[in-house]
């Protein structure tokens, strides 16, 4: 492999080696796959958690989220290559186990985002048709988004940029419902500052950001397209951190405009509540017209970054079977395709599972808001992993550094370390009863280690050991 | 005569090189571009069936998909070695078909060699297939070099 580095590196000096994906591409994915993931899923209850001031949440979590976004930035200058934090990890580490777990905790973190959104997206479908059940609706999502990634129709960079920009143009829908309003003079500017009477307004916002940090997360999936970025050094840097700023502008907006057009409880109260800002009926515009509109604008954010969930579930599958960590099948790849079968349809069935036992748990009374309790999961995970990454940042400052390597200020990793920290702290104690959701998506990854641990040597020479890169015949 | 050898790393495309190698005419031909394409959106950017079993120490690999088109790249080319034409190695990323069809209209090729996978179901009803578009699209002739029917893939490989 070696020898193939050094030809790559030759190659590069005589400029064949193209790579196509520019920073301002890069921008669009890291902003359209955040700007999807859940404010228009959960824009309702941090508004409940926070009360009017529940922009402040928004604002709050999206400058933890962007710092922890320098650590990425940073490693993903020092290692492009598309594996994420594990490999950031296991750098820093050298840990097996601790690396597995990594992995295990990352692809649990994707699997309980991709349920959340597949039920947000429910929601809003039942805005449009309200006939098919809910859960029906979730589930035909997950398997359609399985089926389409498989056909690889998401691969194009132009569908990409087209999604991105239908899911800016509904938030932007809701800034100018909110702008209208305050042309009108009807604004009550006091409700930006209002916070939930019974608690302590710094508690207050320590939830609502725990709950918003869902709609945060997505832009660690930009060291997917890492390795085939042109000029990673310069363009990385500035892409993530641009799109998760211009994501938290929106936001901050977004939440302003929702909190001075429609009363908090109306929004604590919705499954869809972005929806209920245009419901205010403030436009000039036909009401039913707007309603359908924006609900299949909220549907393309939502599928938008439910496809890159997808598309990071089976790779994160795929790069483990190639490391033999668990059962090689999920290495297997479609003979004229290329994409991962196996871990496409196994991905699948394990989001499919959520949904179904948070249906079940819920059928048998114990009352479980689907979209809350897997959203936090994700965050539980993804805190974790995020705070793990920031402390690699350290550990490997100084080591296979080059001039193109970017550097994050160190006081601000250190802040956002604490932020995930704290957050993380609140979440696990808000919500304990997270933890047996997370317990049981890691026990999935550790089955399948141990199946193929069981089993697994059947498919692996007898020369090499576990973990050994074995490729298929 | 230039002519584009597309891998995406499976088998069937290391057999339309060999295949190309016993008709063509290696005086005729004058240069081969092998040429492989990273997808980067795609949940594989680049699936390398034609590595060898390598043995490692216990270190994770981490496998990056740029490597993996490499090394299949330098599989054909070394399957086309010694045949005669000039051999250029080439990985480009983007989607395959485009990414194909703009490297044979930029090398001025007069024909490119695609590799077609199955004849499952997914090729007949789903989409089209890399093999399809480029054969619908190339600004040149276009080999498509599909599958032995089993019986005789099993004796190609023994």
């Amino acid at each position: 492999m070696t020898d193939v580095a050094a030809d790559l590196d030759r190659r590069g000096d005589r400029g064949e080696l193209k790579r196509s994906i520019t920073g301002r591409l890069l921008f669009f994915y890291v902003l359209g796959d955040v700007l999807g993931s859940g404010i228009y899923v959960l824009i309702g209850l941090v508004a409940g958690a926070v009360g009017g001031a529940f922009w402040l949440a928004f604002a709050v979590g999206v400058t933890v989220a962007t710092i922890t976004g320098l650590a990425y930035a940073e490693l993903a200058t020092k290692y492009p290559r598309a594996a994420g934090a594990a490999l950031y990890v296991n750098k820093a580490f050298g840990n097996r186990t601790l690396t597995f777990l990594v992995t295990v905790c990352m692809l649990a973190a994707v699997f309980a985002a991709a349920g959340s959104l597949a039920t947000g997206f429910a929601a809003y479908f039942n805005q449009v048709w309200d006939l098919p059940p809910l859960l029906l609706v979730s589930l035909v999502f997950v398997v359609l988004l399985a089926v389409v990634n498989y056909v690889g129709i998401t691969e194009s960079v132009v569908v990409n940029m087209v999604m991105t920009f239908i899911e800016v143009l509904g938030l932007l829908i809701v800034m100018v419902i909110g702008i209208w309003y305050v042309a009108e003079g009807n604004a009550d500017f006091g409700t930006l500052t209002d916070f939930e009477a019974a608690t302590n307004p710094v508690l207050a916002i320590i939830a609502g950001v725990a709950l918003a940090f869902f709609a945060m997360t997505g832009f660690e999936n930009a060291v997917n397209v890492a390795e085939e970025t042109i000029e990673p050094a310069k363009s990385f840097p500035r892409a993530l951190v641009g799109g998760m700023i211009a994501a938290g502008v929106i936001y901050v907006l977004v939440s302003m405009a929702a909190a001075l057009t429609v009363p908090i409880s109306t929004l604590q109260g919705s499954d869809a509540a972005l929806l209920e800002v245009v419901k205010a009926d403030i436009l000039p515009i036909s009401l039913t017209f707007m309603t359908y509109l924006f609900a299949c604008i909220a549907m393309v954010a939502i599928t938008n970054t439910t496809l890159v969930s997808v598309v990071t579930q089976s790779r994160i599958l795929y790069g483990m079977a190639k490391e033999d960590v668990v059962p090689s099948g999920f290495g297997k790849v479609h003979s004229s395709r290329r994409s991962p079968w196996v871990a496409l349809i196994f991905s699948a069935l394990v989001v499919c599972g959520l949904l179904v036992i948070g249906w079940l748990l819920n059928e048998a009374g114990v009352g479980v808001d689907v979209v809350e309790r897997l959203a936090a999961v994700t965050v539980i995970f993804l805190l974790a992993i995020y705070a793990l990454v920031i402390v690699s940042t350290f550990k490997l400052r100084g080591s296979d550094e080059d001039d193109d390597t970017f550097t994050a200020p160190t006081w601000l990793l250190i802040v956002g370390l604490l932020g995930n920290l704290v957050l993380l702290w609140y979440v696990v104690d808000d919500d304990p009863s997270s933890l047996w959701w997370c317990a049981g998506l890691v026990g999935v990854g550790l089955v399948l280690f141990l199946i193929e641990y069981a089993f697994g040597k059947r498919d692996r020479p007898a020369s090499t050991g576990r973990g050994d890169t074995v490729t298929e015949d | 005569m230039h002519v584009i050898m597309a891998t995406d790393g499976s088998k069937q495309s290391l057999a339309a090189a060999k295949y190309l190698k016993t008709f063509a005419d290696p005086t005729l031909v004058t240069e081969v571009s092998v040429i492989a394409v990273v997808r980067p959106l795609a949940a594989v950017g680049f699936a390398d069936d034609l590595a060898e079993v390598r043995t490692r120490s216990g270190e994770p690999q981490f496998g990056s998909f740029r490597e993996a088109a490499d090394h299949a790249v330098q599989v054909v080319a070394e399957a086309l070695a010694g045949w005669g034409p000039k051999i250029n190695k080439r990985v480009r990323s983007g989607s395959p078909a485009n990414e194909i069809i703009k490297a044979a209209t930029s090398l001025d090729a007069g024909l490119v060699v695609v590799a077609s996978g199955s004849r499952g179901i997914s090729e007949t009803v789903l989409l089209g297939s890399t093999a399809q578009r480029v054969q619908q699209y190339a600004p040149c002739p276009v080999l498509v070099v599909r599958p032995a029917p089993r019986k005789k893939a099993t004796r190609q490989k023994a």
